[in-house]
């Protein structure tokens, strides 16, 4: 079977990959490179679970092939911060509340921080309409709001 | 008293910075050597008989280590919370009740030989009239779903004698309210990885219950319980759809006929057409009260359709049953809760367990019956409400922790603050 | 044009199985160095009875929520503790716990009491020290734990829980179907588009007698999500089903609420406390979506005039209804 050779770099490092055309970049990331952080919840797009940011913005990583990766950058919950140093959203996620099961929260966390990127002072609709893509069914989005507007206070200090 | 050191605080959850990282395992994020994919054929008719079921063909298929169909369960090969009436695989000869029912389970060496091998089973179906009215189905004549009639329960709670009341009430409302089917739509579909070693069955899933999960799998596989070991991986929502089995029975089969680890994920369709939905309910409701708007009398029949398998419905009914009055005192009660098969998508347990359903309908009433008496829905809802040493619609009487009025109060002072409005 | 309405809407629901046996049961282990093991077969699906299980054993044994590892639902290590259901954890596994952090604790106490010279029942533990009431005695939770293993002492604990009920007369309902009940109340303001029928919810208010708030920002949690949960079973949550088959098999055609469709949502914790719960715990799970569609049911009504009698509300029904009410 026909492969390609992508390189990328993934999370802060450098990657190269030999793949099959057709692999999504949700499986590339699951089941060839073990980053499991990243969910798949529909397979269709429709839940954000598979949230990863390309080139700083949110895709749905089920909809992705791998391919498209190739000259790219591609960041992961696994990218987002660690047990030694987590980032201001994991640590105001976590104060506030805002996981319950988790599994949209890797996702989530990816979606609020492209927002964060590119506006450190979100308001209420902003960040809501910012992770409008992200299905959660355990919290009612309350609290995931409410860490997000925190997490972006942190940022500033 | 003596201040509480860490109940009353809002401490951080032990298990969020695990998911906050990635690094919380799910089942689907489970992998292990040598494993298997397992994939499931499921009846694409409501109603019928397998005649026969011819798996060869799949059997041939490279890859594929185990195709298995009801012969091969060792054990009761049924499985249900409250009565065991729903086939973990549909035998040759046996019925076939709902979409989705399991005809043949396979393992394979990846998911896309699983799915091509499901295509090579043969299958034979006698096709029965199906039935998807619950009124229907309660009829007389009516196709049988079950050999023991449809109508799975029955569930009565009378007090006092409403006709009688009835005639004397100030006001009485009728109606009939109606519920629609809601899927739990948990963000993560249902998953789960059987391994063998030595000779206990260990299945990794995401579960409500671990326990009942290895009561099930060792009935069908006709072990001991000491020989199943069922551990819990982090479940993203369960919402009672994770009350029922899924995976568990499946995954220990392939497991054990393979000797090799088998892994299962469902896509969210299969999630949405395999497992259980809130009962949809039809109630019918008549309540009456004085002329002050104290309840008096209230009457009631619901129909809970739980579809082909009875799940948690007996369950549902009876809770129906009991919350039907909502947190009132009503002297005069006549409450009777029907479970009814039908060729439906199963329902069971989700979420409040029947009682959203009856809120509406007790909710809706109360309302009614305050406007045409010419009070608030307030003052109807704070003069009715259960206190201390009052009894409910079953005769308990309820002692201490009735907290309805104070919840009132607290939220129609809180809702009179922040909305401007007199309630 | 819009027309807001507010709707209120009670509810109760019993904790635990309807007058049936559903007993849980834990296991506590008291470490040499005063940190504690809790084996439960509850298992956690996201509400946080984890979280729950663990500051109850840390409240019982006077140790810290870091002081304590949770082991659940592990059929190959952990006691049956019955199903994730009927919002029955926090009360029935909690007390299950608890009573288990009681029995291991009791050796400590004995222990105590021995060296201390007074009544077991004096002994209080707290912040890792075993205090006499009423004297100037102490002794700290390490030092009474060494003395304990040395004469052969292990600080095990098991504790299990079922609660009180009656089953229910078959013909009459007669019976005590659960121990306790939670209660509360919700109000609904919302906005109907007389023109297009769209409804919009406003603003929840939502007060919930939970007996003793485990954890006040959990109970909100559950309360949030309810709402949510509650919100798309009464406005767009439908599985349509034609002859026994599910037509919309995916979550683009079955509508769960997204951030944009979930209103302001006002928590208010009351507690009536339960005397037989866990430091007078309940349940608030699955109380937390049931008065929700009822009372946004009843705010429509407020708004325009039109008694909700399905759910879910169909945007074209309430249409209909509102230009028939119109018409007569």
């Amino acid at each position: 079977m026909n492969t390609i050779n992508i390189s990328f770099k993934l999370n802060g490092k450098d990657m190269k990959m030999e793949i099959k055309p057709q692999l999504l970049l949700l499986d590339m990331l699951r089941e060839e490179l073990g980053l499991t952080g990243t969910k798949n919840g529909c397979g269709e797009g429709d839940c954000g679970a598979c949230t990863v940011l390309f080139d700083g913005k949110p895709i749905c990583s089920c909809l992705a092939l791998a391919v498209n990766a190739d000259g790219h950058e591609i960041t992961t919950v696994e990218g987002l911060g660690s047990e030694e140093k987590l980032d201001p959203l994991q640590q105001a996620f976590i104060d506030e509340g805002a996981v319950q099961c988790g599994f949209c929260t890797p996702g989530m966390l990816l979606s609020a921080k492209a927002l964060l990127n590119k506006n450190n002072d979100p308001s209420d609709a902003e960040i809501k309409r910012a992770i409008s893509g992200n299905l959660c069914r355990c919290t009612g989005y309350t609290k995931i709001v409410k860490a997000i507007k925190k997490a972006a206070k942190m940022k500033e200090v | 008293m003596v201040e509480n050191r860490v109940v009353g605080k809002s401490v951080k959850k032990i298990d969020a910075k695990e998911k906050v990282l990635g690094t919380a395992l799910y089942a689907a994020d489970i992998k292990k050597k040598e494993m298997l994919y397992g994939k499931i054929l499921t009846s694409n008719i409501t109603h019928g008989i397998l005649k026969s079921i011819n798996t060869e063909k799949a059997k041939a298929v490279k890859g594929v280590h185990a195709v298995l169909t009801g012969e091969d369960v060792p054990g009761l090969n049924s499985t249900g919370m409250i009565i065991r009436d729903e086939p973990v695989i549909v035998k040759k000869g046996d019925k076939i009740r709902k979409i989705g029912d399991t005809l043949a389970i396979i393992a394979a060496e990846t998911e896309e030989i699983a799915e091509n091998a499901l295509k090579m089973i043969e299958v034979e179906i006698e096709e029965l009239t199906p039935v998807f009215c619950p009124y229907e189905a309660m009829k007389e004549g009516a196709p049988q779903v079950h050999e023991k009639g449809n109508i799975l329960s029955v569930r009565k709670i009378i007090k006092g004698d409403v006709e009688d009341t009835f005639s004397k009430c100030a006001a009485v409302v009728e109606g009939t309210f109606k519920t629609g089917i809601q899927e739990h739509a948990y963000i993560e579909p249902e998953a789960g990885i059987a391994e063998v070693v030595g000779d206990v069955i260990n299945v990794w899933c995401c579960t409500q219950n671990p326990h009942m999960d290895r009561k099930e799998i060792a009935a069908n596989l006709n072990v001991g319980l000491q020989k199943v070991r069922v551990i819990q991986t982090t479940t993203g929502g369960g919402f009672g759809g994770k009350l029922d089995e899924s995976v568990q029975i499946h995954l220990a089969l392939l497991a054990k006929a393979t000797n090799k680890p088998v892994k299962m994920v469902y896509s969210r369709e299969e999630s949405i057409i395999y497992t259980g939905k809130r009962h949809p309910i039809t109630m019918k409701y008549k309540t009456g009260c004085d002329a002050q708007g104290m309840l008096l009398a209230m009457e009631c029949e619901i129909v809970a359709d739980t579809g082909a398998y009875a799940s948690y419905g007996p369950g549902v009914a009876t809770r129906c049953a009991v919350h039907a009055t909502g947190p009132y005192y009503v002297p005069n009660v006549k409450i009777t809760a029907f479970c009814i098969y039908t060729n439906n998508p199963r329902s069971g347990a989700f979420r409040g367990f029947g009682v959203p359903q009856v809120a509406l309908a007790h909710e809706s009433q109360l309302d009614m019956l305050a406007e045409k008496i010419g009070i608030t829905p307030y003052e109807i809802r704070i003069k009715n409400a259960l206190r201390p040493n009052m009894k409910t619609a079953t005769d308990q009487l309820l002692e201490q922790s009735v907290g309805i009025t104070k919840t009132l109060e607290a939220a129609k002072t809180r809702a009179e603050q922040l909305l401007k409005i007199r309630l | 044009m819009k027309k807001k309405g507010v709707g209120i809407a009670n509810m109760w629901y019993g904790i635990g199985n309807t007058g049936l046996p559903n007993p849980a049961s834990a296991y506590v282990e008291l470490l040499d160095d005063g940190t504690a093991i809790v084996l439960t077969g509850c298992a956690d699906i996201g509400q946080g009875s984890d979280t729950i299980l663990a500051q109850i054993a840390a409240e019982e044994l006077g140790i810290d929520m870091d002081d304590v590892a949770l082991i659940s639902a592990d059929t190959g290590v952990t006691p049956d503790a019955g199903k994730t259901s009927a919002s029955r954890q926090t009360y029935i596994s909690g007390n299950a716990v608890r009573f288990a952090a009681r029995e291991a604790k009791g050796v400590v106490i004995d222990e105590a009491a021995r060296l201390l010279s007074v009544d077991p029942e004096k002994i209080t533990l707290r912040n890792k020290i075993l205090t006499a009431e009423g004297t100037e005695k102490s002794i700290s939770l390490l030092d009474c734990l060494n003395e304990c293993r040395k004469q052969g002492k292990l600080t095990l604990g098991h504790g299990s829980f079922n609660p009180e009920v009656i089953a229910l007369n078959s013909e009459t309902g007669e019976g005590k179907p659960y121990a306790c009940y939670g209660f509360a109340t919700q109000v609904a303001e919302v906005e109907v588009d007389t023109e297009t029928g769209d409804i919009t919810v406003l603003r929840m208010v939502c007060a919930h007698d939970v007996g003793k708030a485990v954890n006040p920002s959990n109970v909100e949690g559950q309360i949030e999500g309810g709402v949510s949960n509650g919100l798309g079973y009464c406005l767009t949550e439908e599985i349509v089903v034609e002859n026994g088959v599910i037509k919309n098999t995916d979550l683009a055609t079955y509508l769960i609420p997204t951030s944009l469709d979930v209103p302001e949502i006002e928590s208010i914790i009351v507690e009536d406390p339960e005397m037989t719960g866990p430091f007078m715990a309940k349940g608030v799970g699955e109380p937390a979506l049931i008065p929700t569609p009822a009372a946004i049911a009843n705010a429509i009504y407020d708004a325009v005039g039109v008694r909700v009698t399905e759910l879910p509300v169909k945007k074209e029904t309430l249409l209909f209804k509102m230009l028939k009410k119109e018409v007569s």
